[in-house]
């Protein structure tokens, strides 16, 4: 029976895979990944702009992405040509390719692994309900010259 | 006679890729929705032939709201796009009447190669 730290790192694997796939597919350009660590303190991980996405049914917890600004400038840039975006397209820009990196994990974990439309905002919001007692994966990358933090958090 | 499109998803940065990317294809783009609300109304309204349509959206998912096109008119051409990658998704979108399925990420080829099939499948 797979333990559940091997069970927690093989879902990890799925969103780094799952977050290369994004890159590479709509750009062309890889994805660097740095080496994921395990997050045990309080707080959170973040840069500018984040797109988070809720995870219910098989797994309980979170995944977000968190880039500076110019990152998601550069993706809104490359797919409609617009260069000075405006601050809603940022946020939009977070949510949409955290809900492409958590969805396309159920092609291995199946439509009982559930998630919710995006959450997204500039900084460190003054409300934000984050589940206790999860273990948070923080995954460092690096896409064009931009760092950004894919971050799982899960029960 | 052209096509008529409609675009439906919550993100307005997929919604502007998904129109620029069909732009070389002979149809008319007749108006975007941001959630399955107000794609059924202008389903009702405005007569789509072909609608492109994301599934995780707030207000009405993407399956309910192609259950409603479908009541709405069978006839329409609903491609579904949708990060949503596992195959039940899939089949149950096909069992309520859409046309094709796609799993973002989708790029230019992609809906190049989805699009050519659609509407040659129908002779169009």
């Amino acid at each position: 029976m797979e333990s559940r730290k091997e069970e927690f790192e093989a879902t990890c694997n799925l969103f780094i895979n799952s977050v290369s796939n994004y890159f590479k597919h709509l750009t062309e350009i890889d994805s660097d990944m740095k080496v994921p660590y395990l997050k045990e303190s309080d707080g959170l991980v973040l840069k500018d702009f984040t797109g988070m996405i809720g995870i219910s049914g098989s797994r309980q917890g979170f995944v977000y992405i968190s880039a500076n600004r110019e990152m998601f400038a550069d993706l809104i840039n490359l797919f409609i040509g617009i260069e000075d975006p405006s601050e809603e397209d940022i946020l939009d820009m977070a949510g949409e390719i955290s809900n492409v990196v958590a969805g396309n994990v159920r092609a291995n974990l199946g439509a009982n692994f559930m998630i919710s439309v995006p959450t997204v905002f500039e900084g460190m919001p003054e409300e934000l309900n984050i589940p206790e007692n999860v273990s948070m994966y923080v995954i460092p990358i690096k896409w064009n010259n931009h760092e950004a933090f894919v971050v799982l958090g899960l029960d | 006679m052209k096509k008529r499109l409609l675009i439906v998803d919550d993100s307005s940065v997929m919604r502007r890729t998904i129109e620029k990317n069909l732009a070389n294809y002979d149809m008319e783009i007749i108006g975007q929705a941001a959630n399955g609300v107000e794609a059924v109304q202008m389903v009702m309204d405005k007569k789509p032939d072909v609608v492109t349509l994301d599934i995780t959206m707030p207000e009405m998912d993407g399956i309910a709201c192609l259950e409603e096109i479908m009541k709405i008119n069978p006839e329409t051409k609903v491609m579904i796009i949708t990060a949503l990658a596992d195959k039940l998704t899939g089949l149950i979108a096909l069992d309520r009447g859409a046309r094709g399925f796609m799993y973002k990420p989708v790029n230019a080829d992609d809906l190049s190669r989805a699009f050519d099939k659609l509407l040659k499948r129908d002779g169009e």
